[in-house]
C-alpha cells in the first residue's frame, strides 16, 4: 500500500495573517499546519498495520522547510514537494491540480488530507483532488478503526456514518479525529536524513487556470465601546443582572 | 444570470442556508432555481415561487459524487452560470466536485456577493471580520460557497408538492452504520444563548462548568478551534472561520482570547459577554460586557446564583 499525505507550510498561526497585494505574506520560516497532523497520524496508523509507504506531499514556498521537517518527524518515509513562483496566489483548483499530480507521482492508493488549512480555509481541496483522480472521497472523518479492514466514521450534519475504506480513495480527517503523535528526539534526528524530492511545474501535467481576480481589501472594522470590569468578587452578579436586563433569563 | 442554488433537506424541510441564498438571489433579481439533496420521503421543499428539483439519495450509500453528476447535467442543459451552496459538509463536497467538472475554481466562505456588468463580485471576511476581501470571478461558470447566516432567510410557504424528484443511483462506497445524534437541548445554529469555551478553561475536565451554566441558561455549547483541535469537543461544536457561524441574542465567551479565526463565527451576536483573566485579550474589543476574572472560579458562581 502506498499513501500520500498532504502537509501545508503556513505562517506561524499565533501571529496575525498579513496580506500583500491580496496574497498571504509568507515568511521564509513556516510551520506545519496543525490540521495536517491528523491526516499524518491516520497515514501512520495505516502504515503500521499494512506496512504502507507514506510520502508527504506539499506545494508552496519551501523556505527553510521547517514545516516539511515537522511532518517527517512524525514518521512518514519521505517527501515530494513542488515549489514554483508562478503558483503564488493559486486558487483552490490550481492547488488541487498540483496535489493530485503529486499523488499520482507517488503512485498513492490512498491520499489523505486535513479538512481545511488554517491560513486559507477553502475547505474543498481533498474533494477536488478526489474528483481529479476519479476516486471516491470520504470527507470529514472523525474516527478510524483499523482491523483487517478499515472502518471510517464521517461527521455529517445530523450525526455520523460509517463506511469501509475502499482500496483506492481520498480521505479528509477532521481535527480531533485521532490523537497525533509527538516525535521524540530520535524521530527528530531521523527526519533529517529522510529524502525530500523537489520537482517543478514542468514535471507534472498542469492545466488549471486562475479565474479569481483580487480587487481590494476594505477596512470594515467597527469598534465596540463595551464595558470592561475587573472582577472584585461581584463580577458574577453583574453578569446575572445583565442577563436579566436582556431578558435572557 | 441563470443561477442554481443547492439546498439540503434538514428535518423534513429546506435548509436555512438555502433559504438565505434564495432571499439574496430574489433581492438581486437573479433567474434562479433550486436543487435539493436529501434522503427523506416527500420533504417540504416545494414552493410556488421557485422551481425545485429533489435529488433523492439512498442513505446507505455515499452519493455526493453521483449527485454532482446530475447537477452537472442540469448546469449544462440549462446553461446555468452561477452555482451556489451554503458552506456545509454537503455543500462543500458538491461545489468542489462541480468546480473540477467545469474547470472553474470556487470562492469559499463568501459573506456577500453582487453582480456587476455580468461579473460576480464576492466578499470574504478576513482578520476576524475587520476587513473585507473582495474579488471578481472571471470564468464563465461561477461557484460560490456561502457562509451560513450571511443573509436573512426568505419567508415562504413550503409544501411537499411543487417539485420534481430524481432518484440518485450511486456507485460510491456503502454506508454500513448510521448514527443520528440525539438533538437534546438547544442547537448552536438556532439557540438564543450560546456559551462557548476556550483554552482558558485550562483542562477538558473543566468543561462540566460550561455544561452546568449552559444547562441553567438553556443555552447551546460551542468551542474554539484550539479546544476542538485538542480533542475536548467535537468538530460539530466549533464556532469560527472553519466552524459554525452563530448569531444568538447573547454569546458568552468563557476563557476565549478572541483569535480572529473565532471572531468571524460569533462577532455578529447581538450581545457579547466575555470572561477572561487576561485584561488585554482581543475578545474584549468586540464584547459588550467584559469581565476580567478567573474563568474557572467565576463560572460556578454565576451558575449557583442563577
Amino acid at each position: 500500500m502506498k499513501i500520500a499525505v498532504c502537509a501545508k507550510q503556513i505562517p506561524d498561526p499565533a501571529l496575525d495573517i498579513t496580506y500583500s497585494e491580496g496574497l498571504v505574506s509568507r515568511p521564509d520560516e513556516q510551520v506545519l499546519d496543525d490540521t495536517d497532523r491528523y491526516g499524518i497520524e491516520v497515514a501512520l496508523q495505516l502504515k503500521e498495520k499494512f506496512d504502507a509507504e507514506v510520502t508527504v506531499i506539499s506545494m508552496g514556498k519551501l523556505g527553510t522547510e521547517k514545516g516539511i521537517q515537522q511532518a517527517l518527524q512524525m514518521g512518514p518515509d519521505k517527501a515530494l514537494v513542488l515549489e514554483d513562483d508562478s503558483l503564488s496566489g493559486s486558487n483552490s483548483l490550481m492547488t488541487a491540480n498540483v496535489l493530485s499530480e503529486l499523488s499520482k507521482k507517488v503512485g498513492a492508493d490512498i491520499t489523505i488530507f486535513g479538512t481545511e488549512s488554517t491560513d486559507g480555509y477553502s475547505g474543498v481541496i481533498p474533494q477536488q483532488v478526489s474528483r481529479m483522480l476519479g476516486l471516491p472521497c470520504i470527507s470529514y472523518i472523525k474516527a478510524v478503526e483499523i482491523a483487517d479492514t478499515v472502518s471510517l466514521t464521517r461527521q455529517t450534519s445530523t450525526g455520523s456514518e460509517k463506511v469501509q475504506m475502499p482500496s483506492n480513495c481520498v480521505l479528509s480527517v477532521t481535527a480531533g479525529g485521532v490523537e497525533p503523535r509527538y516525535p521524540n528526539f530520535k524521530d527528530i534526528m531521523a527526519a533529517k536524513s529522510k529524502p525530500v524530492e523537489k520537482i517543478s511545474l514542468s514535471d507534472i501535467e498542469f492545466s488549471a487556470v486562475q479565474n479569481i481576480e483580487f480587487i481590494d481589501i476594505k477596512d470594515v472594522s467597527t469598534t465596540k465601546q463595551g464595558e470592561k470590569i475587573v472582577d472584585e468578587g461581584e463580577g458574577f452578579q453583574v453578569i446575572i443582572d445583565k442577563l436579566k436586563e436582556l431578558k435572557a433569563i | 444570470m441563470k443561477t442554481l442554488i443547492i439546498g439540503e433537506v434538514v428535518e423534513g424541510n429546506l435548509s436555512s442556508g438555502a433559504l438565505e441564498i434564495i432571499a439574496k438571489s430574489q433581492e438581486l433579481g437573479l433567474e434562479f432555481e433550486v436543487a435539493t439533496v436529501g434522503t427523506e420521503e416527500s420533504p417540504n421543499i416545494g414552493s410556488e415561487s421557485f422551481k425545485n428539483t429533489y435529488l433523492k439519495c439512498n442513505e446507505t450509500q455515499l452519493s455526493l459524487g453521483s449527485v454532482a453528476n446530475t447537477l452537472k447535467t442540469m448546469v449544462d442543459e440549462q446553461s446555468i452560470s452561477l452555482i451556489m451552496a451554503p458552506s456545509t459538509y454537503v455543500g462543500r463536497d458538491l461545489i468542489a466536485f462541480l468546480s473540477v467538472d467545469f474547470s472553474s475554481s470556487q470562492v469559499s466562505n463568501v459573506i456577500n456577493f453582487s453582480i456587476e456588468e455580468g461579473h460576480v463580485i464576492t466578499s470574504n471576511s478576513i482578520n476576524g471580520g475587520e476587513s473585507e476581501y473582495n474579488s471578481k470571478i472571471t470564468s464563465d461558470k461561477k461557484f460560490l460557497l456561502i457562509r451560513p447566516k450571511s443573509f436573512e432567510e426568505v419567508q415562504v410557504e413550503l409544501s411537499n408538492t411543487n417539485y420534481e424528484t430524481i432518484e440518485i443511483n450511486s456507485e460510491d462506497p456503502e454506508v454500513f452504520d448510521i448514527f443520528i445524534e440525539e438533538k437534546s437541548g438547544p442547537q448552536l445554529e438556532d439557540s438564543k444563548i450560546v456559551v462557548s469555551a476556550g483554552r482558558g478553561m485550562v483542562d477538558s475536565s473543566n468543561l462540566s462548568l460550561v455544561e452546568d451554566l449552559a444547562s441553567k441558561l438553556n443555552a447551546a455549547i460551542g468551542g474554539t478551534r484550539a479546544i476542538v483541535d485538542a480533542g475536548w469537543m467535537p468538530y460539530s461544536q466549533q464556532v469560527g472561520q472553519t466552524g459554525k457561524t452563530v448569531k444568538p441574542d447573547v454569546y458568552i465567551a468563557l476563557g476565549i482570547s478572541g483569535a480572529t479565526q473565532h471572531q468571524v463565527g460569533m462577532k455578529d451576536s447581538k450581545y457579547i459577554i466575555a470572561i477572561n483573566k487576561d485584561e488585554e485579550a482581543p475578545i474584549f474589543q468586540i464584547s459588550d460586557l467584559g469581565i476580567v476574572a478567573d474563568t474557572l472560579s467565576i463560572v460556578p458562581k454565576i451558575t449557583e446564583n442563577l
